[in-house]
């Protein structure tokens, strides 16, 4: 579905990113981690054309139009209630003002919305933002969704129990994924494949593990199993090791 | 339990109603010289008068002719060229150095300069209107533009918008925030405009009838003037803020 060969971005002269190879396949809920400041987001933009690599490419087998992003920021239209904008996606991909607005009712109530539908983003709360930016996203039935912490603003309740409908959503809707992260916890929850990136600048991918948890899944549950700890060992010792031979660079 | 005088309006009302008080009174007891500062009441009846005996319509329909004209005019090219620079950085080179020329010279001075091109009737007035608010206009439109919140013109990218759709849907809400920002002060330039223009040069307008009243030494008539220009004002700035709170509701909700 996705593959990035050989990515190198940045923003001045010195790469952020340097060689980056990773593969996320038809389905598949791929987390990428790495400390703050590894480059994590601008994976996804070089991805989404946000942002043009300095060497290598990404290739897709999905047309722009089957692409959902869902930003760290809930970055509604301040200007339109929360209708218009779950509808705007629709809008510009040709449905009918009525049509789509229908649509983003739907959406909005299958996100437990019903009724706020007039409000303006000012009006609700962090958490609700937050459906109305996945309700967004979602009445789009993108076959791929890319993620940027999109939940990290979030308190840890909120948080909790939008990934877990959120990824009740990807199960259902056999939807592809990938998710940018810090949080290690997280990733192993809700992923099929972790890949771990170094501290930034010139990061690169450092390891890939495969997370043998069966689907689906439930995120409080999932940090049970038995494999959940030795993951987050692993990960968490990862992360160490690259932040400390960053340290001494 | 309401305390009297709660509600900053009526503060302000009684402020101004004691102030207007002394005042009198301080011209009644000959304190005040009345050449200089004339009585309240000597001017409430210039006023009347004014109204009473007709004479001072013509002299508002020139003014607000002339200002009303060159506000519609002003914003308009104002959000045109705003718009142009914001989005055509090759014409933004043309445009953006005049504006700031414009912007830096006090802008009345070329009053003389629309008399001498477009003559005493209300064209000169008009023009002097429109340039000193389609400055104001264009620096509130082309800054709009360039602080647009890219987050939301990320998003609406990633969604698919093109260029057409970010304009509707993220340039033009984002930049009418900053329009009506500075639709007061826009407001009361075409008001300098429109008079500044009459003092020049005119044959009606308040702002003739200012001069006549400097002319011939009339303080009661140049307040009673100076007080009529302030209540029209204020009724315009009501009337922007009206529309303010209607064209930006999400903001006020």
């Amino acid at each position: 579905m996705l593959r990035v060969h050989n990515l190198s971005v940045g923003y001045g002269a010195e790469p952020v990113l340097e060689g980056i190879d990773l593969e996320v396949k038809k389905g598949e809920f791929v987390s990428l981690i790495g400390p703050s400041g590894s480059g994590k987001t601008s994976v996804l933009r070089a991805v989404t054309h946000l942002l043009e690599p300095i060497t290598g490419r990404v290739d897709l087998d999905v047309p722009p139009n089957d692409i959902g992003f869902l930003f760290q920021d809930d970055a509604l239209l301040p200007w339109r209630t929360a209708r218009q904008n779950v509808a705007l996606g629709l809008r510009i991909r040709g449905s009918a003002i009525r049509d789509a607005e229908e649509m983003a009712e739907h959406w909005l109530a299958r996100l437990g919305l019903e009724g706020f539908g007039n409000r303006y983003p000012r009006q609700l709360s962090g958490g609700q933002r937050k459906r109305v930016a996945i309700a967004q996203v979602l009445a789009l039935k993108p076959e791929l969704l890319l993620m940027d912490e999109p939940f990290a603003s979030l308190d840890a309740i909120v948080r909790t129990r939008i990934t877990q409908e959120l990824l009740g959503w990807v199960e259902q809707e056999h939807m592809t994924v990938l998710l940018v992260t810090h949080d290690l916890e997280e990733a192993i929850s809700v992923s099929d494949v972790v890949y771990v990136l170094s501290q930034g600048p010139r990061a690169g991918i450092r390891a890939r593990h495969d997370i043998p948890i069966a689907r689906p899944r439930n995120v409080l549950e999932t940090r049970r199993d038995a494999c959940f700890a030795m993951l987050l060992t692993t990960l968490w010792n990862e992360l160490s090791a690259a932040s400390a031979s960053d340290a001494m660079r | 339990m309401n305390r009297p005088l709660e509600h900053p309006t009526l503060r302000r009302i009684a402020a101004l109603l004691v102030l207007l008080g002394l005042w009198e009174a301080g011209s009644r007891l000959k304190w005040i010289d009345p050449f200089y500062a004339p009585a309240p009441s000597a001017i409430g009846k210039v006023l009347y008068s004014l109204f009473a005996e007709g004479q001072i319509w013509t002299h508002l329909e020139a003014t607000f002719s002339a200002a009303i004209m060159g506000l519609v005019a002003g914003l308009a090219l104002g959000i045109v060229l705003g718009f142009v620079a914001a989005l055509a950085p090759l014409l933004a080179q043309l445009i953006e150095p005049v504006m700031i020329l414009l912007n830096a010279i006090p802008r009345v001075i070329l009053a003389p300069l629309f008399v001498i091109w477009l003559g005493i009737e209300l064209a000169s007035k008009v023009a002097l209107a429109l340039i000193l608010v389609a400055v104001l206009v264009f620096f509130a439109v082309y800054s709009g533009i360039k602080e647009v919140d890219q987050r939301l013109v990320e998003r609406v990218r990633t969604l698919g918008g093109d260029r057409r759709v970010l304009i509707r849907e993220v340039y033009v809400p984002s930049v009418t925030a900053w329009i009506m920002g500075s639709l007061k002060v826009a407001v009361g330039f075409a008001f300098t405009g429109a008079i500044v223009g009459e003092f020049v040069a005119s044959s009606r307008g308040l702002g003739y009838l200012l001069q006549f009243a400097q002319s011939s030494y009339n303080a009661a008539l140049t307040i009673a003037l100076i007080t009529l220009i302030m209540a029209f004002v204020i009724v315009l700035f009501a009337i922007s803020e009206w529309l303010e709170r209607r064209l930006l509701r999400w903001r006020y909700v």
